[in-house]
């Protein structure tokens, strides 16, 4: 900026600057100088951030004045901000004083003066405490005693508490099987090597009820021993929420007859009662009895004969 | 004069509050210089552009799962009946100005905080920055990086759309898979059964106040333990366990991290401009029946749901009660991992006992080859599961089976992270034994003297060498220099003009103080001034630079 | 000062980009729904000609490059499936997508340039349907007047759980995948619907409609196919796994660039100036 720039860069020389009567040559601490020799250029420099920073500034109004557009505000927002930070550090680290400085550290921990005092103190409650244990104990008591039924309201209004709820569902014995919109499902509906998502009809679109209803074959097969007559027509039910993390199982592979959770890759066997043969899921899916009424629609012969979904505490086996 | 204006104000503050006693102290505190100590404030800087941008949003986004239709430019959309939660996140990626870009670089300023955690506490880890006396903001520093983690689950379910709510649906099956109290906490906190009424305001008051609270206080605690203990450095250039060397606050350092909060902002800007994050619009509203295969949550989740898919389809069934599947990989493993990290600077000390003394002076990675075989293996390990959260992605991606990819994972997590690690010991020896590893070589000149014999001498640093060639000195104290200019031969009205000294000299303090640059400090090292000079150079660290 | 040129040129990249993605955007309104109209007037399927000559040069065709594992009456063999009544659908899908014919029997034929001029396919699907009855015709595919709002839920309900909700597609078991969506034609994607190839599921009449089926391929052609990525790089569309790199590589990275200009001193020279 100066000419002391220039020139002042040259050092006293080693052993003149400790004697009285030689005058040091007028320098400047290298400390103290910026580390750019040409510092107009570096002012140039860090003055075109700056203008740049308010050019973003500008074309950020004018695009705000259109009525905003993403890629164009990122920019503008992205070169004010830039330009601001290219800016100052620029300022930063070529025009002013780089040290390199140094400092003392203070010791951290307190002389032992310093704590033998502070036990001292802190002891003038303590001791009173300890004399009269027996208030001591007592507030103690209250304080615990009002912090579990202060809590407690909290808590407990939160919701409801699970009861049987993760017990059941909403599938019930002569259940209508309905799709999302109600549509009552017939037989004739899926084609084979076809599915959809299907609830009882008093709980469309419930969470918890949702049931993939998939047909592998047009007649009825056995999943498991003892539900011989549970797929009517080769419709066969099993509950769409996955035992291991609850995810919506929908992954219907047709050719290999499994089913594909997408949240952790868990595949069950639809021919075989959806017995898990690949990933996290440790039980099967659980299935539900079908039958088909005097109209040709789909029904629930009972709801699930165990829980569905995930595992909890309660469940047991 | 604008700067007495200015010291009137001060002085009625100081008055009240003594606060430049404080102030001067902090104005001339030194920040030792490193790249890597920066990392941390690019986390400091991403939290700050979090509040700014989380602000913004809450004017706009409606934290309720009250059924709407959306009738609004997004076609696929116009009519569904979806939350009004996602229908404000989509009106606002739409209708709102510049609402989409304060969305998106609310995202990215998420993800980007929550890695400059994880590469800062890297940086610590690895320089043995958390032992005594660091151990407290080594264990605030990783309460935070949970809680950002937690909090970071909580911002992405919020919009309800058809992703995050898949990951709403998982997080309910974690809770109900604790033992005891389980399905309790999954009811209370849903407020019934799955999906609950309640999980959207609740999530939305714990993420925009509860939590970014507790966050912010222990970003002040941090900070405060840091300005109080000082920050760590590394070795050379007369750094000492009882000394810091570097940058003074006011105004060098401050200018330079004030510049980089804006790059941090501007790097966000331009991401959140140019690269789409979390487009919900294309997810469509959440529907508890409807899923989206290759569902991920966000990068920092991704070591959570690795441990779910890999992990073995196991149950624990016993006296009519379940410990559940997911309670191992999404419970307890997390609750490990914390303990883990949590506690590790005592871990280490029950081994090393190096507690004793204060560690001012960073390690290098090599200095400590079983920590950084340790960190390297545990670091590979998280990475494995992370990558094991894209199984489909990467299966899909490279064309092998799915089976395959997870099957090898499952050994791989258990194979790969001690080789890593063995790897990283062998490195760290090895580089021990290297002379300067990892530091610019000067340059040898071989010299034909006139006698003919060969010699070889080292060149004369260039501009390229190290910066810290100086040596340190210390902060000039303007208070200090009048007085001492005169002991000092009288040299003190014969010093060089502020004027002269230029911009820097100005704006270190104005006045008086170039009177102690006027050759003092310039002494040779093998030389003590006396006077001033003697009394600062008292302080100064003299071991020769290496 | 490599950020000084970076950023301009960056915004100039970019106002191209957003200049094009702007403009290539379908307008608002330029499709408003009209639920039904002229839906149940047009016919369902698209009807095959079996005129004479188009049957012969169908099985000409067929025989020299299907045969070896179909027969030379499709009738099927260890290696491939019969194709005698699978309708006109899958015939023109597996051919038309260059899914066949097939060199080598592998677990799920890739999707590739197709081998047959498209009146060459007419004639294949023209011959195997002229042996015998039965199957899904080619969807008749009529995108004007299609809800895509319905298409949105549906393609949500029953397509997003294999190819995803971004239509990109992904692995299944045991190296099956989901394809992508994106080159799929119109008609294909209501051939697969109505087909079910391969792995995938079928979607019969009854199931989904013939209007709904016209939705749901509206809404892949116009949103899967055309994302509107009003929000920048669409980073593949695979969420939040290519996210998390992007934040990485772009945001911690460039980051700690900076922090390597920002926190290292700056390079002092020497008191000593070194001439240098």
């Amino acid at each position: 900026m100066t000419g002391s720039d220039g020139t002042g860069g040259t050092p006293s020389a080693g052993g003149t600057a400790g004697g009285s009567d030689i005058r040091p040559v007028a320098t400047v601490d290298p400390h103290l100088e910026p580390s750019v020799r040409h510092q107009h250029r570096m002012e140039m420099i860090v003055a075109g951030s700056f203008a740049a920073a308010f050019v973003g500034t500008v074309g950020l109004a004018v695009v705000y004045w259109y009525g905003g557009q993403d890629q164009w505000e990122g920019a503008f927002l992205g070169l004010v901000m830039a330009g601001l930070g290219v800016g100052l550090t620029a300022w930063g680290k070529y025009l002013l004083p780089q040290g390199p400085f140094v400092q003392e550290r203070e010791t951290l921990s307190s002389p032992s003066a310093e704590r033998v005092a502070y036990s001292a103190s802190f002891e003038r409650g303590v001791g009173e405490m300890r004399r009269r244990s027996f208030l001591g104990k007592l507030l103690g008591a209250v304080l615990g005693a009002f912090g579990v039924v202060a809590l407690f309201p909290f808590i407990r209004s939160l919701g409801p508490q699970p009861k049987l709820a993760l017990f059941t569902t909403s599938w019930r014995k002569g259940s209508r099987v309905v799709q999302a919109d109600g549509t009552p499902v017939h037989y004739n509906d899926l084609e084979v090597g076809g599915y959809m998502t299907v609830f009882p009809s008093h709980d469309a679109n419930s969470a918890i009820s949702q049931t993939l209803l998939v047909r592998p074959s047009s007649s009825p097969f056995t999943t498991k021993p003892g539900r011989e007559t549970w797929t009517p027509k080769g419709y066969v039910a099993y509950s769409k929420v996955c035992t291991h993390a609850g995810c919506p199982v929908s992954l219907y592979e047709e050719q290999t007859q499994q089913l594909l959770c997408p949240c952790h890759q868990s595949l069950f066997n639809i021919l075989d009662g959806a017995m898990p043969v690949f990933g996290p899921a440790p039980r099967p899916l659980a299935q539900l009895p079908l039958y088909i009424d005097k109209k040709g629609y789909l029904r629930a012969q009972a709801g699930y004969d165990e829980p569905i979904g995930p595992g909890f505490w309660e469940r047991g086996a | 004069m604008i700067t007495q204006k200015i010291d009137e104000r001060v002085n009625w503050l100081d008055d009240r509050l003594g606060v430049q006693k404080w102030a001067r102290k902090s104005l001339n505190k030194i920040f030792p210089d490193h790249w890597s100590f920066m990392i941390g404030e690019i986390a400091l800087y991403s939290f700050a552009i979090l509040i700014l941008t989380g602000i913004f949003l809450t004017f706009f986004y409606s934290p309720s799962t009250a059924q709407v239709i959306y009738h609004g430019p997004y076609k696929p959309l116009d009519g569904q009946k979806m939350s009004a939660a996602y229908e404000s996140s989509v009106a606002l990626s739409f209708t709102v100005r510049a609402g989409l870009l304060m969305r998106q670089m609310h995202h990215w300023a998420a993800d980007v905080f929550i890695g400059a955690i994880v590469v800062h506490m890297c940086r610590i880890f690895f320089t043995g920055a958390f032992r005594r006396p660091r151990e407290l903001n080594w264990m605030i520093g990783v309460m935070m990086l949970f809680l950002s983690i937690a909090n970071g689950f909580l911002g992405y379910s919020l919009p309800d759309d058809l992703v995050s709510g898949t990951g709403i649906r998982i997080a309910f099956s974690i809770v109900l898979s604790i033992p005891v109290v389980g399905s309790y906490l999954a009811f209370f906190l849903f407020d019934g059964n799955y999906p609950g009424t309640q999980i959207i305001p609740r999530f939305f008051i714990l993420h925009v106040l509860l939590l970014p609270a507790a966050i912010a206080a222990l970003i002040g605690a941090h900070l405060a333990i840091m300005w109080h203990q000082k920050h760590t450095q590394f070795r050379g250039n007369g750094a000492t366990e009882r000394n810091v060397v570097g940058s003074v606050l006011w105004p060098t350092y401050a200018f330079k991290t004030l510049g980089f909060f804006f790059l941090t902002t501007a790097v966000l800007a331009l991401l959140a401009g140019f690269f789409q994050i979390n487009p919900i619009w294309q997810y469509g509203p959440y529907v508890p029946y409807h899923v989206s295969y290759a569902v991920q949550p966000d990068w920092y989740m991704g070591w959570l749901d690795g441990a779910l898919r890999i992990m073995p389809a196991w149950e624990i069934t016993a006296f009519h009660h379940m410990v559940p599947n997911v309670f191992f990989p999404a419970v307890l493993f997390p609750g490990l991992t914390f303990m883990l990290f949590y506690f590790w600077p005592f871990i280490e000390d029950h081994f090393t006992k190096e507690s004793v003394t204060d560690h001012n002076l960073l390690d290098l990675p090599r200095d400590n080859p079983v920590r950084t075989a340790i960190g390297w293996g545990v670091l590979t390990f998280y990475f494995l599961l992370f990558a094991a959260s894209a199984t489909d992605v990467i299966a899909n991606t490279f064309s092998i089976s799915l089976n395959l990819v997870l099957w090898s994972f499952r050994f791989m997590v258990v194979i790969v992270p001690p080789i890593a690690g063995w790897i990283a010991y062998r490195v760290a020896k090895e580089m021990q034994t290297w002379q300067d590893a990892g530091s610019r070589k000067r340059a040898t000149i071989i010299v034909r003297s006139a006698d003919g014999a060969y010699l070889t001498e080292e060149a004369e640093p260039r501009p390229g060498d190290r910066a810290h060639l100086l040596p340190p000195a210390e902060v000039p104290e303007e208070s200090l220099a009048p007085a001492v200019a005169a002991h000092v031969g009288g040299a003190g009205p014969e010093t060089v003009s502020p004027g002269q000294v230029g911009v820097t000299g100005a704006a270190l303090g104005g006045a008086g103080r170039p009177a102690s640059g006027g050759g003092v400090k310039r002494a040779k090292r093998d030389h003590r001034p006396s006077g001033l000079g003697g009394m600062l150079d008292s302080l100064r660290p003299r071991r020769p630079r290496d | 000062m490599r950020i000084h040129l970076a950023i301009p040129s960056a915004v100039v990249v970019f106002t191209a980009a957003v200049g094009v993605t702007y403009f290539a955007s379908p307008a608002p309104g330029a499709h408003a729904s009209s639920l039904g109209t002229g839906a149940s007037t047009t016919p369902t399927t698209i009807p095959v000609s079996h005129n004479r000559s188009q049957v012969a040069s169908g099985k000409t065709l067929f025989i020299a490059n299907c045969s070896t594992c179909h027969g030379t009456n499709a009738q099927g063999s260890a290696y491939a499936p019969n194709l005698v009544g699978l309708g006109a659908a899958t015939i023109d899908f597996w051919v038309g997508t260059g899914r066949m014919p097939l060199p080598f029997p592998t677990a799920q034929a890739p999707e590739k340039k197709p081998l047959f001029s498209a009146s060459q396919r007419h004639a294949i699907v023209s011959y195997v349907t002229s042996l015998g009855k039965g199957g899904p015709g080619i969807p008749n595919v009529q995108l004007k007047g299609a809800n895509v709002a319905t298409g949105e839920q549906l393609f949500s309900l029953n397509c997003a759980g294999c190819h995803t909700i971004a239509g990109v597609g992904d692995a299944l078991s045991a190296g099956y995948y989901a394809p992508s969506l994106y080159p799929a034609t119109s008609t294909q994607v209501a051939e697969a619907m109505r087909t079910g190839p391969g792995n995938m599921p079928r979607f019969g009449p009854q199931d989904i409609t013939p209007q709904q089926l016209n939705d749901v391929v509206a809404y892949v052609h116009r949103y899967i196919q055309h994302p509107v990525d009003r929000g920048g790089l669409g980073l593949g569309h695979v969420g939040p796994v290519a996210e998390g790199f992007v934040a990485f590589l772009v945001g911690i990275g460039s980051l700690l660039l900076l922090s390597y200009w920002i926190g290292e001193p700056a390079e002092k020279r020497e008191s000593h100036g070194a001439g240098a």
